[in-house]
């Protein structure tokens, strides 16, 4: 297992230094001015210099390769430059809302695992039955609906209509930790209930997979009462997949959580790293970009190890 | 051009344009003198103003560095609680009150001599005086301070100290928009003490002399701000229990939807409304709902020295396609006024004897004939990629499409249209200006080959000879003839396709006391900070 962890870690390395380069020529190719855009929208435009003064002050004036060979030189020693859009350190920016971030994204796994995984159970035991039916229906409607609207919908109805929650907002949990749950109830609820839908099917059809198996004839042969039977012998290797399904949603977490950090105003990475993209500012984009490129390979490395422990068979391949 | 609409509505917000009777004074500025001596520093003697609560608002971004003259800045409006300027603009976007500084006079015209308040401290305690004024210009002008701002007092040859509180402001040329310039960046006081300490601290710590002190940041999340006991303006004015307000929240709420949410749940005191908010709210019983004229004037921009529109008659048939009263109706819920040319219609600088182009289709027809191009015409451009801005696109261009101008619209984010206007790479495009308050600015910015946003595509030569001309004609009414013949030039040349100017709403909860909309109209950003909001009962 050791080997195996250290070949994957070179093996992250070496990815991990193509994906910096990447991202940095994709990031010079998106078009636009950055500077120039935010300057226009705020600014009285007579002089035609404060655009180009701007520019040399975050050293976009430079060559391009001057510009990665100089940013490069900073972020191994812990320097990741300044915000173009926000005029913060990038490091500082990062670190502050990281925490922000994974708060929500476990929160949202904590939802998607207690209404999917019930879910998919329910459904496969229950199978073809009126139960099965509706956890079916419900999961693929939690899939279809567009996560910004389901976040306008509960807002007004959760905070407008029935003032319970706050409509958006984000305290820390070191600060108020019943406001802080408060605050979160409802993002995390809105981005797991998207994951649960498909978690719900994953679990379902790769449990009557499982159940389907001569193990668990044998099992049922022997004796056992069905929940001993399912909980025992075949709820284990019905995971495996559920492992899959968590560990994407994991790595793709900066994404999914943009549309729901931005309705419900969390300053999580997911706003940041968008926001960084639309303005060009490209010191946020390289660092989160290869932030993410971290949490994919760590995210894998650890599903596949996970399977090892699920899957006995895994292990011998290996 | 112009950028995120919801963004500029929220910035605008509380600095919206004015109606109402004109304030001229003779010559160069002289309304100066003590507060209780100006027009707008009058109160309702009903008013009962009530010490109390924290006014919470909202912002679709979180407001970056703290010092005005350091880039990013992102919400001049929170900027404004804590920072102070030396002029206001009254209800004409003209800069003639006087605020930090309390007289401006021009000695000669490449002279300025100016008194300042007196009593004015920082929030650090150290006073507000020439030589700290003196520091902080001296601070901008230094490269090493990359002050973004640098640029705006190019013209300034000297600075010198005449008393405690008196400066005499030499420059290298007549420079009739000081006094503009005064109302803006290089003009918000900022603490000397604390630049010499540490400027660098100053992005996160700012000092200024303003109604609010900084009491905590979050950055990306909220600012709150306290209420400053020693508000200079109190004593001045005679009011000591200025501001009211014991502070004030912003909160970064970046979606429209969501900060309606938060106003209608009691959450925020206060919101400048989408457009497509308005009706929603305009009947709710625990709002007020204010409508201003905006300051901003949307446009679509021609390229004017490469292409087909360098034909004017191909300028005026996109003009007179476009039923501006329709895309009014349709794309601004009614919320905008027609505009005839750049500066809005209460601007002073405003040529009033100019009329918006008419809506003639046929016309358009008759001149893309006489211009050989009776067949059609394909002309390509670009529009900002919101939901309204893509509507706007969509309506233009079915409007020309009617006349047989097929108009191949782009619709871009910020950042790549912004490189696209660099480049002159469209025919016809999103235009028009945010932000008008002196004259100068705006035309220089827009059709003058030094501007900011022209880039070669305008070259107008008497409307650069009349925008170099009003730089240096310190005589208001002077100076004011030459932008209106500025204003006829660029309309006569139809330069671009002026389409409206904005109208802002804004929305308060009925706890908020203390508004008289008339006054604001008149007095604009003087009235604004001369009479603090109150929350009924002091409590929000």
């Amino acid at each position: 297992m050791g080997r195996y962890i250290g070949f994957r870690l070179l093996h992250a390395l070496v990815i991990l230094a193509l994906v910096t380069v990447l991202t940095f020529v994709i990031a010079q190719l998106v078009p636009g001015d950055g500077i120039l855009a935010a300057m226009a929208g705020s600014v009285d435009m007579n002089d035609a210099s404060a655009v180009a003064r701007v520019r040399q002050q975050y050293g976009l004036d430079q060559p391009i390769l001057t510009q990665f060979g100089d940013w490069l030189a900073r972020f191994v020693v812990g320097d990741w430059g300044t915000s173009i859009g926000a005029g913060e350190k990038v490091h500082e920016m990062f670190m502050r809302r990281l925490p922000v971030t994974l708060e929500l994204f476990l929160g949202a796994t904590l939802w998607s695992i207690a209404i999917g995984i019930p879910a998919g159970i329910i459904g496969a035991l229950k199978r073809n039955s009126a139960i099965d039916v509706t956890l079916t229906t419900g999961t693929m409607i939690g899939v279809s609906i567009p996560s910004f609207w389901e976040a306008i919908m509960l807002i007004y109805l959760l905070a407008v209509l029935f003032p319970i929650v706050p409509p958006s907002g984000y305290v820390p949990f070191s600060e108020d930790p019943i406001q802080n749950l408060k605050s979160m109830l409802l993002p995390t609820f809105v981005l797991g209930t998207h994951s649960a839908g498909l978690l719900a099917r994953y679990v379902r059809s790769s449990l009557l997979e499982v159940l389907g198996h001569d193990y668990i004839r044998t099992a049922r042969a022997k004796g056992f009462s069905e929940r001993a039977v399912v909980a025992r012998h075949a709820l284990k290797p019905a995971m495996i997949p559920v492992v899959t399904v968590i560990g994407l949603a994991w790595a793709q977490m900066l994404g999914g959580a943009f549309i729901v950090e931005v309705i419900f105003a969390i300053p999580g990475l997911g706003r940041m790293s968008v926001d960084a993209i639309f303005q060009k500012d490209f010191p946020v984009m390289q660092a989160t970009l290869i932030a993410v490129s971290i949490n994919v390979l760590v995210v894998n490395l650890l599903v596949d190890i996970l399977y090892g422990y699920l899957d006995p068979r895994v292990r011998v391949q290996r | 051009m112009s950028d995120d609409p919801d963004r500029r509505a929220f910035i605008l917000g509380f600095v919206a344009t004015a109606l109402g009777m004109a304030m001229r004074p003779e010559g160069a500025l002289a309304a100066g003198g003590a507060i209780r001596d100006q027009p707008w520093a009058v109160w309702d003697k009903n008013d009962k103003p009530v010490r109390g609560g924290i006014f919470r608002i909202a912002a679709p971004l979180y407001i970056g560095k703290m010092n005005p003259n350091h880039w990013p800045v992102n919400d001049w409006v929170t900027m404004g609680y804590f920072h102070e300027r030396l002029m206001f603009n009254d209800g004409q976007y003209k800069a003639t009150v006087p605020w930090l500084a309390e007289q401006v006079t021009f000695e000669d015209p490449q002279t300025v001599l100016m008194r300042l308040r007196e009593g004015v401290t920082f929030h650090d305690g150290s006073k507000f005086d020439a030589a700290s004024l003196k520091y902080q210009i001296d601070w901008i002008r230094d490269p090493k301070n990359k002050a973004w701002s640098v640029g705006l007092l190019a013209p300034l040859a000297s600075l010198e100290i005449v008393d405690e509180r008196t400066l005499r402001w030499k420059f290298n040329a007549p420079w009739a928009a000081f006094h503009g310039v005064m109302t803006n960046v290089p003009g918000y006081a900022l603490s000397a003490a604390a630049l010499q300490a540490d400027s660098e601290k100053y992005d996160t710590q700012p000092q200024g002399t303003g109604p609010y002190l900084l009491e905590e940041a979050s950055p990306g999340n909220y600012i709150k701000l306290k209420r400053n006991p020693n508000w200079w303006f109190a004593k001045a004015s005679g009011n000591p229990d200025m501001p009211y307000f014991d502070g004030v929240h912003v909160s970064v709420i970046p979606d429209p939807a969501v900060r309606l949410a938060n106003l209608r749940a009691g959450r925020i005191d206060v919101l400048t409304l989408d457009k497509s908010q308005y009706a929603i709210v305009k009947d709710d019983p625990n709002l007020n709902i204010r409508r201003f004229p905006g300051n901003h004037v949307a446009a679509l921009r021609f390229n004017t020295t490469k292409g087909v529109f360098q034909d004017i008659r191909l300028r005026k048939a996109v003009s007179h396609a476009i039923d501006r009263q329709a895309l009014i109706a349709g794309t601004q819920f009614g919320l905008a006024r027609i505009a005839s040319c750049l500066y809005p219609d209460n601007h002073w600088c405003h040529n009033p004897d100019l009329k918006p182009v008419v809506y003639d289709p046929e016309l358009s027809k008759k001149l893309l004939a006489e211009a050989g191009h009776a067949g059609g015409l394909t002309v390509r451009g670009y529009y900002v990629n919101t939901s309204i801005g893509q509507t706007i696109a969509e309506a233009v261009k079915n409007m020309l499409g009617k006349v047989g101008i097929n108009w191949q619209v782009d619709l871009l984010a910020p950042a790549a249209l912004a490189t696209r206007m660099q480049n002159l790479d469209y025919d016809l495009a999103q235009g028009g200006s945010v932000w008008i308050f002196d004259p100068d600015p705006t035309a220089t910015g827009q059709y003058h080959p030094g501007g900011g946003f022209n880039f070669g595509r305008s070259k107008n030569d008497a409307a650069i000879a009349l925008i170099e001309a009003g730089r240096r004609e310190i005589d208001p009414d002077k100076r004011q003839k030459i932008y209106w013949q500025l204003e006829k030039v660029l309309y006569d040349s139809h330069e671009d396709a002026w389409l409206w100017w904005e109208e802002t709403v804004v929305a308060y909860r009925k706890q908020v006391q203390g508004w008289h909309h008339e006054g604001f109209l008149k007095y604009y950003d003087a009235w604004f900070w001369a009479h603090p909001l109150w929350f009924k009962d002091g409590k929000q």
